[in-house]
């Protein structure tokens, strides 16, 4: 076995050793390299004295209203509009969502038959329409149309050339 | 969420630990869940703390801050590692801002205060008299000066190892650095320890 002391890598048989975390196996091996090395010996003895010294150093016990002030910070997280809600939030689920309902469909009912022909809406209005058109006033279009080409090939032409 | 991922990612956390169970119930808004994992780390996380800060409010004060961060982050929660090296990651965290901001302050305070605070341990009911236990307050003032003379990162490391029983890999995880690293924090944070406190034996 490589000495423990000598090597860092090595040093954490030591210090697990001192924390008793050492298996059956390895304490035992360990224990034998101490035995001839007083080195080791030495070391393991401060470490054991380090470790008894930390046993003796408890914790204060935790106050008894750490939970209650840490809920009470949690509440506090809870946003404002819900904390404004929170006394009538009872109230609405008992009494007033149902009255709410039955008005929104009381009024959604009325809206519905107020439309003179009972349909919901003039949709029909919006709606495309196909006409057909006599056939001169197809001609007239499409002669206007002709001029328009015509005019707007001119403006082109016109637009193209180069400003001074 | 997908009943499949949302399964597998249960089952993970269960093959974690049962405190990453408890953390997802949070997150579906299970309260009671909470209040026990609340109960559970309650004292571990207030202890580390105090050791950290060597002073009581301040160091309750920061574990509530480290509670209410972890309900905080209940909806965005996924176990991704133990729980208890994400608690005392905040933990770690917390304490070593405090430290920073008002190492000034604190430290006067310790000095000015050796005794607050600090429980001794008894190990038999036989009264000590009151010479016993000078020395064993004077013991005990020592060990918690060569503790807060320990760089902080060590400090830590020590008070993880020491009273939390933890393993380098999860020290490591919450330090955010190496096991080999961490081997080496307490390696020279023993041999202080050794050199200020193996005369107590």
């Amino acid at each position: 076995m490589r000495c423990p002391s000598e090597d860092r890598q090595h040093a954490e048989l030591l210090l697990e050793h001192a924390a008793r975390k050492l298996d059956a196996e390895r304490a035992a091996v360990l224990e034998q390299h101490m035995a001839t090395c007083p080195a080791c010996r030495e070391y393991a003895a401060a470490q054991f004295a380090v470790w008894e010294a930390l046993d003796n150093w408890g914790a204060p016990e935790v106050s008894a209203d750490f939970d209650r002030r840490l809920y009470q910070r949690i509440e506090q997280e809870v946003s404002w509009w819900d904390l404004m809600l929170r006394p009538f939030r009872a109230l609405f689920a008992a009494r007033f969502v149902p009255v709410a309902a039955a008005a929104c469909l009381l009024i959604a009912a009325g809206v519905y038959l107020q439309q003179p022909d009972g349909t919901p809406s003039n949709a029909a209005s919006h709606s495309a329409q196909v006409e057909t058109l006599p056939p001169d006033q197809a001609a007239t279009a499409l002669q206007e149309m002709q001029i328009m080409q015509e005019f707007s090939s001119v403006v082109r032409a016109d637009n193209s050339e180069p400003r001074m | 969420m997908d009943e499949r991922v949302e399964k597998s990612m249960a089952g993970a956390a269960a093959a974690l630990d049962y405190d990453a169970e408890l953390m997802l119930r949070v997150k579906d808004g299970d309260g009671a869940s909470f209040a026990v994992l609340l109960d559970k780390h309650r004292s571990s996380v207030v202890h580390f703390l105090y050791r950290m800060i060597q002073n009581q409010a301040v160091a309750e004060e920061l574990a509530q801050e480290v509670f209410l961060r972890v309900y905080r982050s209940r909806a965005t929660y996924e176990p991704t590692a133990k729980f208890t090296t994400w608690l005392f990651r905040i933990a770690t965290h917390l304490a070593l801002n405090s430290l920073r901001d008002g190492k000034h302050e604190r430290l006067q305070e310790r000095l000015d205060d050796d005794s607050s605070d600090m429980p001794v341990r008894q190990v038999s009911d036989t009264r000590p008299s009151v010479e016993q236990s000078m020395v064993y307050q004077a013991k005990l003032a020592e060990v918690r000066r060569a503790i807060a003379m320990l760089p902080e990162k060590q400090r830590a490391a020590v008070l993880m190892h020491k009273y939390e029983e933890m393993e380098y890999t999860q020290i490591a995880k919450v330090l955010n650095c190496s096991e080999s690293a961490v081997k080496s924090l307490l390696f020279r944070a023993y041999e202080t320890l050794r050199a200020r406190l193996a005369h107590m034996a």
